[in-house]
């Protein structure tokens, strides 16, 4: 037999005899939750995710519309935001924000940013009355949903922006 | 299971989805504990580098080209993870460490399963006396069947030191195989 042949035989069957551990399994599978849990930013990102929703939430209340900005795109007519109360600086704040987005993200990515961050904030819009004060009680089941749905969606853009993606 | 029908199974592992997680892992953990078993000793390290071929698998799963066999791209990573493991500085002064210890433990510190094999098996014992840089050539050759130009783009090196060290690989193999009276496989 040539020794070629001799390897493999020997290599396969000292490969048959030898068996992964069953309580790897357990290990790995805890590495494997780490990682998703990473992905969907339950840990460190949550914080960036939570800061930039509460951002969003003081804005709104006490900015004044200003012109026709990106940030325009994301509060619709004057009139939406008027009824907000609104001042010229924080409303530069949001559009620096968005801008910031703008100049991270690739096209897509931004697009679908401006999407999600629209809708969040119609329904931040609903709940908020002239004055500023948040009634969460307003939104229904489904809104809620909505609202951690959408959260979680923006949360990879919030990393992004924010500057602590992993590359 | 084929590679092509594991393909979607680990993108879904890859989202989160755990029960597609359960089947990778089914599908391939023998052929990465293998692979690893093959290249390095140490019952721990191996689970340790077995864990991070795994890790390894979900993050860089959108860099995988879906033109190349799957295999081969596990393997690849699977033979990185033990190189970087083996580059780790702090890691070898504990190798050393256990080396020493060795001499007196061999018996704990070497999977019986493997030690037993060895003893029937002269020709892999040989294999696993061989240094790091001939066995991988020799592993990827003859256990996992690839060419010579594949093990060479895989480990990153020219083909021609692939081809070297193949060549010494059985030079040696044949050497010693001798010297132990086992004559059959010299020409």
């Amino acid at each position: 037999m040539s020794i070629d042949k001799e390897l493999r035989e020997e290599l396969r069957q000292a490969a048959d005899s030898m068996h992964c551990p069953p309580d790897l399994y357990g290990r790995v599978r805890q590495s494997y939750q780490h990682y998703v849990n990473e992905k969907r930013g339950r840990s460190p990102m949550k914080k960036h995710v939570l800061a930039g929703i509460a951002a969003i939430a003081i804005l709104i209340p006490s900015a004044v519309f200003a012109s026709s900005y990106l940030a325009h795109d994301i509060f619709g007519s004057s009139t939406t935001i008027e009824q907000h109360g609104v001042s010229q600086e924080e409303y530069q704040e949001i559009e620096g924000m968005l801008q910031t987005a703008k100049g991270k993200l690739t096209k897509d990515e931004f697009k679908e940013y401006m999407e999600l961050t629209k809708q969040l904030v119609q329904l931040k819009l609903k709940i908020t009355d002239e004055n500023g004060v948040v009634h969460e009680e307003k939104l229904t089941k489904e809104e809620q949903q909505q609202f951690e749905q959408l959260a979680s969606r923006l949360a990879p853009y919030f990393e992004k922006i924010n500057g602590v993606a992993k590359p | 299971m084929n590679d092509k029908e594991l393909l979607p199974w680990l993108e879904k592992a890859t989202l989160g989805d755990e029960s597609a997680f359960q089947l990778v892992y089914q599908a391939t953990h023998q052929d990465v504990y293998r692979t690893v078993a093959f290249l390095v000793y140490n019952k721990q390290d191996i689970e340790d580098i077995v864990n991070e071929v795994y890790m390894r698998m979900w993050r860089s799963f959108h860099k995988y080209d879906p033109n190349r066999p799957f295999r081969f791209w596990l393997h690849g990573i699977t033979v990185r993870q033990v190189q970087d493991w083996k580059r780790k500085a702090w890691r070898r002064i504990r190798l050393f460490e256990r080396n020493r210890q060795m001499t007196c433990e061999q018996f704990e510190w070497t999977d019986k399963a493997v030690l037993r094999s060895e003893m029937q098996h002269e020709l892999f014992s040989l294999v696993r006396q061989l240094s790091y840089k001939l066995r991988v050539v020799v592993i990827l050759r003859y256990f996992h069947d690839y060419a010579l130009e594949e093990i060479a783009d895989m480990l990153q090196i020219p083909v021609g030191t692939v081809k070297s060290r193949h060549h010494l690989a059985l030079k040696e193999l044949r050497k010693r195989f001798e010297m132990t009276g086992g004559d059959a496989y010299v020409h």
